[in-house]
């Protein structure tokens, strides 16, 4: 019986250190809207509806990785358009409510891993952009994909 | 036997514990990703075409001659193609003199700051009005809020000559540029 009651304990004890799965979900894209030959356009990560927003959730404090897959270009049929990330396009906010306007960490790099914590209400993730495209850039809709990967890191 | 029973249950229950424990464990690695987009809409090429020159016809020495801009057969006339609606820049680059083709002579050529029109609206040069667009306008500052027209967009300009009393006689001409780029807007 002693057994039996030291087991239950222990699973006890477990159950206050679980971690629920984190989860990411692209909740805007990075739109660049109209854009005219010749003339290079910029979107900042403040700009709400039209800088990129992650949103992540998961155990509140617990650190996480933020690593992106950024495109070099931007695609039409056809055609293709340089897309650029600097060093500073990225932002995140993790306190409640979050404030795109005023984040916890900005202007970080979505060209490295991100290291920061899960808040009470989740995490955003916002990432601006610019795209340069060329004199006779031909007409059209352009997209690329976006991909950002949040792993814990067991601390 | 009921403390066998009871060790066996033990075990049992230590090996679901270490079970839960690996599982716990196995979240804490777990990552996510998610895919989003970057999108955009890369508007019409613009375009600026040298529709017509513009042609002072006949001149003779030391009678200075004027074309208008509103003159359908002879004022210089440009052409702009692009995205309607969307802003543009216009430079103009005028010359100072029109030359022979040998160079042996040249002529005066001037604007004055009220020698180019702007139309957006598919006029012409000799019906253009303030509603098409602007009129009376400074060929080297043309309007800061010009845009493509619905068809298109065009600039019409005119000129003075004033030849010499001694002026060589032939054909002469000279370059003016206009550099058209989208703003922007």
């Amino acid at each position: 019986m002693m057994g039996i009651a030291y087991a239950v304990l222990v699973l006890s004890s477990l159950s206050g250190y679980a971690v629920s799965a984190q989860t990411v979900t692209s909740t805007n894209d990075l739109a660049f809207g109209n854009i005219f030959p010749g003339v290079p356009k910029a979107i900042v990560k403040s700009s709400v509806g039209d800088a990129a927003e992650f949103t992540v959730t998961g155990t509140t404090g617990a650190e996480v990785t933020l690593d992106f897959t950024l495109p070099a270009y931007m695609y039409t049929t056809g055609a293709n358009m340089p897309l650029f990330f600097s060093s500073s396009d990225c932002a995140v906010d993790s306190t409640n409510p979050q404030d795109q306007s005023n984040p916890s960490a900005n202007n970080l790099n979505p060209n490295g891993t991100i290291t920061y914590r899960i808040g009470s209400n989740g995490m955003s993730v916002w990432l601006g952009g610019r795209v340069v495209p060329g004199l006779v850039q031909k007409s059209g809709s352009y997209t690329a994909t976006i991909r950002l990967t949040v792993a814990y890191t067991g601390f | 036997m009921k403390s066998l029973r009871a060790l066996r249950l033990s075990r049992k229950i230590m090996m679901l514990t270490g079970t839960i424990l690996i599982l716990s464990f196995g979240f804490s690695l777990a990552q996510d990703a998610a895919t989003g987009s970057a999108t955009a809409t890369v508007q019409t090429i613009i375009t600026v075409t040298a529709t017509q020159a513009l042609a002072f016809g006949n001149v003779f020495q030391g009678v200075s001659k004027t074309v208008g801009d509103n003159v359908d057969a002879s004022s210089g006339i440009f052409t702009i193609t692009g995205q309607a609606g969307a802003g543009v820049n216009l430079q103009m680059i005028l010359p100072d003199y029109m030359a022979l083709a040998d160079g042996s002579d040249r002529m005066t050529i001037t604007f004055s700051t009220t020698d180019a029109a702007v139309d957006t609206n598919g006029a012409t040069p000799s019906t253009v009005v303030a509603g098409d667009g602007w009129v009376d306008q400074n060929p080297r500052v043309l309007p800061a809020a010009a845009v493509v027209g619905a068809a298109n967009t065009a600039i019409y300009l005119g000129g003075k000559v004033t030849p010499t009393s001694d002026q060589a006689a032939g054909a002469y001409s000279a370059d003016i540029v206009l550099l058209v780029a989208y703003d922007g807007t």
